[in-house]
Formats: C-alpha cells, structure tokens, sequence
C-alpha cells in the first residue's frame, strides 16, 4: 500500500513540475515572442532575429521554450546590444549528431542548414514536398532531375514521388503520404502542395480534413477516397502520393541497394498496405489522418494517380487477366485435344480424296 | 489424285512485319510479366533491364504497325480488301468458319475457306485481324507511350482518368494479345501439315493441295 502511495506521490510531483515547466516556458516565449514575433523584424538587417509564432509554437523546441537554448540572456537585453550565445544542437541530440558527423554531408551542411530550429517538426508532421524543399535548398531540382535521368528510367516522375531521404539514407518502414495538389496554373501541369488557406475555403465545415475524411472519424474509408477522387475531376487538383519512410535516420550516403529497382518495385502488394492523407494543420504543419489498409492497391479511384509498377497491381485485374490469358490458352489445348483424338477421321479423308 | 501447288501468298514486306511484330509481341508479354511481378518473376536479370526492354520492344512495335499501315494503305493499297469482312463473311461467313472449327474439322471435312492472295483471311481472321490491327494494337501503343513519359504527360493521363486506369487499360490489354498468341500459333499448325502455314510466312510460299492436272506457279 506504501508503494502505491508512493508511485502515485511521485507521478504526481512530476506532473507539477512538468505542467510548472510548462507553463514557465510559455510564459518566457511570450516575452520572447512580444519582439521577436513582430514582422518588424523581418526588415534586411534584423531579418534572422524575425522567428514566426504559428511555426515556432507547433515545435517541440516552443514546449522546452526559449532560455533553455538561449540561456545567457541578459537582464538589459537588447539595449545593451550584446548577443546572446546559443545551445548547440548535440547538446540535446546527441545520438542523431553522433550518426550524422560519421557521414560524408556533414562537411557539407550543419543542422541549422536543413533544420531551423524554430520551425523544426518531426517527419510525421511534414509533407514530403517540404522535406525535399530542405535537400533543394543545395541540390537544384533540374540538375537533380538531369543527373538521376543518366541511370534512372522516369527520373522526374521517381523523384516528384520520392522523398530524397527515402534512398539516400539508411530510413525504413515505407508507407504512401498523400496530399492533396492544386493546380498553379489553369492549364499548366504545374501541381503544388494546396495550402490551409485553400482548403479551409472548400470544406464546408472549417476543418480541412472532412474534405475527404467527411464523416469525420479520423479515418479514410475507401469510399470517402473514392468520392474525394471522383469528384476532384476538373477541379484542377489531384490527389498525390509519395512513398515516405517511417524510420527517418541521418546516415546520408548512396544506399548500394538503391540501385536495385526491385528494392522499392518488388517489394511485393503488402509492402503498400500502408497510406495516410496529410492534411496542413494552418501552422505550417500536416497533421497525418490513416487510410483504410490497402486502398492503396484499389483498382480506379483510390489513388487513380498513383501507381508503383510492379508493387501496387491490383489482384482483381489480375484475376481478370488470368482469365483472359486462361481463355486463350484453353481454346488451344482444348482444340488440341479433340483433334488428337479425331485425327483418324482426317486421315481417313485424305485417303478418300 | 491431289498435287502440289505453289502459291506467292505473303510479300516479303509482309513477311519482315509479321515476324518483327511477333518477336516484339512476346518480348513484351516476358518483359511486362516481369515488370507486373517482379516478386514472382525474373528472366532478365534486374528490373530495369526488364523495363528497357519492355520500352524498346514497345517503340519497334509502334514502328513496325506504323509500316505495316503505310505498307497496305499507300503500296499494296489493299487493306479493307484483305482486313474488312463483307457482308457475306458476316451473315453466314463467320457462321460457317465457326463450324468449321468447332465441329466439321474434327470430321475430317475440308475449310469451307480456300486461302488466295486475293483472299487471305477467312471470315473470322478478318474479324480478328481488324479488331487487333485498329482497335487494340493502336490502344496498347497509345496507353504504352502515356506510361513511357507519365510525368511530360501527366495532363493527358488525368484527362483520362489517372494512371490507374491507363495501367488498368494496358494490362489487360496485353492479357488479349497474349491470349490471342495461344490461339493464333495453335491454329497456324491447322494445315495440311502442322507447318504448312508457318513456311508461307517465311519464304512467302504457301503449298496447296489442287487437283487440276498439271502443276504450276501463281504469284499475286
């Protein structure tokens, strides 16, 4: 029973301290955020001091808040114009800094080239076309596109279907993010990620997710994905899907199996049973809605724009081919059949005549 | 008492199509076999060997159909004589082939269809023949080059439904033509001689059984 009490005694110290911390920290972020937030700052020359509130309160970094990465903060700050330093990103991510300093784009990017650190958001909680934008920041799309195409069949379509990271690190646990793209121009084939803003004016009741998910239970029923694509004809969206690790590490190099097309094309339909929709969250971020498993294979309009040669074939076109193919081959070894067992009648013509 | 006869039946232009077309027809049912289940099958080694392939066996294809219209339409200027069934072969034509096949063969009676290179087809080759050469040949070409640039053709590809249903199209599409290559090899060996239709398709002589007198040579 002392036990009891104890553990209970213990979580709950916890808890107030942490709910205390909390609150702490928002409370300083405020104080931060009262200048720092202020567009005022976006002028040329205090432009890196600007930090957006939307973006950095859906961080993680806004819940430890401000002074625990700016820790030397003086009382007469700003005026007396000294600049505090900063935390360094190891001192918090030590196993992730580790991984990456072993390899070779260390020496080429540090943490706050990819990441900024009031604006960071897991994986899960980003679009593939934003994780790509931070690899396009150095890597331009076209040479990109012009150096892959040397080995790559499709090389444009593989990598507006691709995370970089998906080949170009050691991640794992492949599903397909879907998001929904508009059109930029009337008639260009010009897709962009639609943003909240877009959205929020065409569902009906304000939250962007019951576009598709519209009974609202936080799951996309095969049906709901059906509607949604039907009725995205001539819309000027489309539903686009990309294949995403759930593992993300930071061991970038040329992944050797890469190369191998069947690392990703053989892998077989229940690889890709997997598949949510990211919807923007207004923040900045996506907030990720599950699929119903294996709508990723259906036939028409489950993702009538998204097709994996090889590993997303739907098994009822299979069937019916089978058939088909069936059909053919039975009329020939049928036929065949009753023609051995005939041959003497047509012999017995070839005599006669 | 029956004789030889030799007849000129297929010109060698269309000799080089028949035998371009079949080759890349079956490449490409291996290679799009592969390409549907790699996980299953692997006869060319890797993938994008598998997928090359498939892409150039594709494009000699195209060409060779493309030759094969310019061919009958603009030289031999023979096309609806030769593909189009007449009203004949569809009343009772079609009819009488089909019982041929199904029923009186297996007696042991004759074709009702005498082959000339004026009449090369019989009623249900003719049928056959037009739906493959103008409907599905053109079809899985089309389909096949959407899927060769999906993303420079994206527009045209949403116009038509999506990707799905282009693969969609185009898969089955393949499953007809490799269906219709089991029938049409099996039927080839129908002859007076199980080779006897294959040796016209290769040196352009077809060998008849006449019963006339005296032996001779006939060229369209």
């Amino acid at each position: 029973m002392n036990l009891c009490i104890r553990i209970t005694w213990f979580f709950l110290t916890v808890f107030i301290f942490a709910t205390d911390a909390v609150t702490a920290a928002t409370a300083q972020n405020i104080k931060c955020m009262g200048c720092h937030g202020q567009t005022e700052f976006l002028k040329a020359s205090t432009s890196r001091a600007y930090i957006d509130p939307v973006k950095f309160d859906s961080t993680t970094h806004s819940i430890i808040g401000c002074v625990s990465c700016h820790d030397k903060v003086s009382p007469a700050h700003p005026i007396d114009g000294y600049i505090p330093p900063k935390a360094t990103c190891r001192e918090c991510h030590t196993p992730v800094f580790d991984e990456y300093a072993k390899n070779l784009h260390a020496s080429k990017a540090e943490c706050n080239d990819c990441h900024d650190p009031h604006e960071v958001k897991l994986p899960e909680f980003m679009s593939g076309y934003d994780i790509n934008s931070k690899c396009a920041k150095c890597h331009d799309s076209r040479k990109t596109v012009q150096k892959h195409s040397n080995w790559l069949p499709q090389a444009e379509l593989h990598i507006d279907s691709l995370l970089c990271i998906t080949c170009h690190t050691g991640s794992k646990n492949y599903v397909i993010i879907m998001t929904i793209e508009t059109r930029q121009q009337e008639k260009g084939n010009n897709f962009k990620t639609a943003t909240y803003q877009e959205l929020s004016e065409l569902a009906a009741s304000g939250e962007v997710s019951t576009l598709i998910d519209t009974n609202a239970d936080n799951l996309v029923s095969l049906t709901e994905l059906r509607e949604f694509n039907r009725n995205l004809r001539g819309r000027n969206m489309r539903l686009w899907g990309m294949m995403t690790p759930e593992v993300v590490t930071h061991s970038y190099s040329i992944l050797e199996n890469r190369w191998d097309c069947s690392f990703c094309h053989a892998s077989g339909p229940k690889a890709m049973q997997k598949s949510f929709v990211a919807f923007p969250d207004g923040k900045g971020g996506y907030s990720r809605v599950a699929v119903e498993k294996g709508a990723i294979l259906d036939i028409l309009y489950g993702t009538p724009d998204f097709y994996m040669l090889g590993t997303t074939r739907s098994t009822p076109l299979n069937i019916i081919g089978g058939l088909i193919v069936a059909a053919g081959l039975s009329v020939a070894l049928g036929h065949g059949f009753f023609r051995f067992i005939t041959r003497r009648n047509r012999e017995e013509s070839d005599h006669e005549a | 008492m029956k004789r030889k006869e030799m007849i000129y039946m297929t010109p060698m232009p269309v000799r080089i199509w028949h035998w371009l077309n079949a080759f890349g027809i079956v490449t490409l049912c291996i290679t799009g076999l592969q390409i549907r289940f790699p996980d299953y099958i692997n006869v060319f080694g890797s993938y994008k060997a598998a997928i090359r392939l498939h892409n150039t066996a594709g494009v000699v294809v195209s060409i060779s159909y493309l030759l094969w219209l310019t061919y009958y339409i603009m030289v031999a200027k023979n096309l609806i004589r030769i593909y189009v069934p007449t009203m004949e072969d569809l009343k009772s034509g079609v009819f009488r082939q089909i019982c041929f096949y199904a029923l009186t063969y297996f007696q042991g009676k004759p074709n009702p269809h005498h082959s000339t290179p004026e009449s090369k087809f019989n009623p249900i080759q003719k049928l056959v023949y037009l739906m493959i050469m103008i409907i599905l040949l053109p079809l899985v070409i089309f389909s096949g080059v959407l899927l060769m640039y999906v993303a420079p053709l994206r527009e045209l590809l949403l116009l038509l439904g999506g990707i799905k249903i282009l693969v969609g199209t185009h898969f089955l599409l393949a499953c007809c033509f490799t269906s219709f290559l089991f029938v049409h090899i099996y039927l080839a060996t129908l002859g007076h001689t199980p080779l006897a239709h294959f040796k016209p398709m290769w040196n352009g002589w077809e060998e008849e059984e006449a019963s006339t007198a005296e032996p001779h040579e006939k060229s369209p």
